[in-house]
């Protein structure tokens, strides 16, 4: 079961070949630069807030990407639900609650990692169109 | 968490010294509600965090906010504990010594001001991250590597100033840095190093100043907010090679450190060559309880099924080379037939070359990641670690003496054993990972009498912990007694000439300012 879970994560990442030029990193080490604009004005860019302040952990390949990987396959879910911004089932106030509460191994995020106008994108993101 | 305010402090001063620092900052960057506190408390903490509770947090974005909320906190007597990204996780995170200080939060000065390929360092303020740094050199298309530690969520400079270590040839990370600008207690501003001409170009080369060095003295230190400081980086090599040993036996550490030490004083290894057992392979496979399910220690027999099952070796030597290939070839038969010596199988050889992939979690190549502190998911619950880590020379006697006195204490107290030895050269750093479920308070009273135990028994045969979490710094501090505790008393005086009211990081380490003398005795787990 162990060497399936761990097989299965690797699928995440894309096959290592070998080229000219060096390949694309895998995405959490390799974040999107964080919008420009002020950290406290609401209504910047969530899926780019995401990646960068986020994306350290639940990018392909991530420590919490990992972590949930075993969680969701253990409940039958399919492995890409280990990816958040693939969940269909995360709410706004959910991502709000565990960003600043912490869940698990999760740290909780203080207001410098992530203003309330940040996590507000982020949530609005990841609790998309519920 | 409840509210705790700075000793002697008034809610009505309090709220004054908050107001003004909202003025400096904007009320935005003072972090004072409840949710705020819990956020900065340590994550990891053994048991309750309350005995490091902070009463909030202020966050500057320049070193002249960080002068002028320093001069405030020197009006107001309120003390503050700097921290660069507030992510030493297993130390404390991102809490204080003494509870009721306000977190001073340097993440948001987060620039990369310089970046030198040519010379190869880099000038930083604290709220780098091992990722932002790394990104800018992948971006820029630099050649030049990182090292990088376990966690490398945290920030760089953060990292160096508590000593951190690396798997690299830079990897005494503290050694790296070269030239700092330093806010003082009293909110004067000092560049250290060469920096200390105005507009000197050597100032980030030069690691000397002119009359005393007093770089490394802001380091594991409560004497200055550290707001810039500049670090040498690797020159990225052309190829490299992994030399993979699965060394099969508890007792062999002994014959790997008399092997691989000697080929790191010389020079011909220069990696920190890091050596764990085999539990650190195996918390990357899943939880305890899928592979022993009762609370006690794994015991031996099972051990030995596991290391059967899963083909580990008792130890791990994954020794990597550096450089032109020819020299590496070169080097890699030195140490191959240095290990033959005492090891029929020959390593597992991974190569590369520039142009190629990386592999996404090696530490030995500078690459940033935090999934080793997946770690924490080993026991399940809300998982933490703590980290025992003294000191030793790199020696099979003083090695092996180590390895048999914790390894006796550790499983006194039944609980199961996860060292790794990291030979920095005429040392090796012995971390010993204690993990623990923090919602299960039998495990946390045990896990600390375990590790008074651990500071006890070693520092009584003559070693003693490079960096502890707070609730051990007077602990430790204690055991270094040489004449009455004459360092301590050295620090002490320096503090109170430098700081006297005691405001930047009062017991950092276990160095009280007279202002606080009296919470010494609070706070130790």
């Amino acid at each position: 079961m162990k060497r399936l879970i761990l097989g299965v994560a690797l699928t995440l990442v894309p096959a290592a070949v070998v080229l000219a030029d060096p390949p694309p990193l895998p995405p959490y080490q390799m974040r999107a630069s964080a919008p420009a604009g002020d950290r406290l004005a609401v209504g910047r860019d969530g899926k780019a807030l995401f990646e960068n302040h986020c994306g350290y952990c639940h990018l392909t390949f991530g420590m919490g990407t990992n972590l949930l990987m075993k969680q969701r396959l253990a409940i039958g879910a399919p492995p890409q639900s280990a990816l958040l911004a693939n969940r269909d089932d995360l709410t706004a106030d959910y991502v709000k609650g565990v960003v600043r509460m912490g869940k698990g191994a999760m740290p909780q995020q203080t207001r410098v990692d992530l203003t309330d106008a940040e996590l507000a994108s982020v949530a609005a993101y990841l609790g998309r169109g519920k | 968490m409840q509210l705790k305010l700075p000793p002697r402090t008034s809610p009505k001063q309090f709220d004054a010294a908050l107001a003004a620092f909202a003025r400096v900052v904007g009320k935005d960057w003072v972090l004072a509600s409840d949710a705020d506190r819990d956020a900065y408390s340590d994550i990891y903490a053994p048991g309750s965090a309350e005995p490091w509770a902070s009463s909030a947090a202020v966050a500057p974005a320049s070193v002249d906010e960080v002068r002028a909320i320093v001069r405030l906190a020197n009006e107001h007597k309120v003390p503050l504990w700097p921290v660069s990204r507030g992510k030493n996780l297993g130390y404390g995170t991102a809490a204080p010594r003494m509870a009721g200080s306000v977190v001073l939060d340097l993440g948001r000065m987060n620039k990369i001001i310089e970046l030198d390929a040519r010379l190869a360092y880099a000038v930083l303020e604290p709220g780098v991250s091992f990722f932002d740094l790394y990104e800018e050199i992948q971006r820029q298309k630099l050649p030049l590597w990182l090292s990088v530690p376990g966690n490398a969520w945290g920030s760089v400079l953060g990292n160096a100033f508590e000593h951190g270590i690396g798997y690299t040839p830079y990897g005494l990370h503290a050694r790296n840095l070269c030239g700092f600008e330093v806010v003082m207690p009293d909110g004067d501003l000092v560049r250290t190093g060469m920096g200390a001409m105005a507009g000197n170009h050597a100032w980030h080369l030069h690691p000397l100043s002119y009359g005393p060095t007093l770089d490394l003295a802001f380091t594991q230190s409560s004497l200055g907010v550290v707001t810039r400081a500049g670090l040498w980086l690797q020159p990225a090599p052309p190829s490299s090679l992994e030399l993979v040993f699965d060394i099969p036996n508890e007792d062999d550490i002994g014959w790997v450190i008399d092997t691989i030490a000697p080929l790191k004083i010389s020079g011909l290894v220069d990696q920190n060559v890091f050596i764990p057992s085999w539990l650190g392979k195996m918390v990357l496979k899943g939880q305890r309880a899928d592979f022993w399910d009762k609370p006690s220690a794994i015991p031996e027999w099972r051990v030995a099924e596991l290391l059967k099952q899963y083909k580990l070796g008792y130890w791990q030597v994954a020794l990597r080379l550096y450089g032109d290939e020819t020299v590496v070839k070169a080097k890699a038969d030195i140490v191959k037939a240095a290990m033959a010596r005492h090891l029929a199988a020959p390593p597992a050889e991974h190569w590369w070359h520039e142009g190629e992939p990386m592999n996404a979690i090696d530490t030995t190549m500078g690459v940033p990641s935090a999934v080793p502190l997946q770690m924490s998911d080993w026991v399940g619950g809300r998982g933490a670690h703590m980290g025992f880590s003294p000191v030793v020379p790199a020696t099979s006697e003083h090695v092996l003496g180590q390895l048999k006195r914790s390894r006796k204490i550790i499983a006194d107290h039944d609980v199961d054993f996860y060292a790794s030895f990291t030979i920095g050269g005429r040392f090796a750093t012995n971390i010993n990972m204690l993990m623990y479920d923090r919602d299960q308070p039998a495990q946390i009273d045990n896990i600390k009498k375990l590790f008074n135990a651990l500071i006890a028994g070693t520092a009584q045969a003559g070693y003693g912990e490079y960096r502890t979490h707070l609730g051990w710094m007077d602990t430790v501090m204690d055991t270094y007694d040489f004449n009455g505790h004459a360092l301590r008393r050295l620090n002490e005086k320096i503090k109170d000439a430098l700081d006297p009211n005691g405001v930047i990081a009062p017991g950092k380490q276990g160095v009280w300012p007279s202002a606080y003398r009296a919470h010494a005795k609070e706070g130790r787990a």
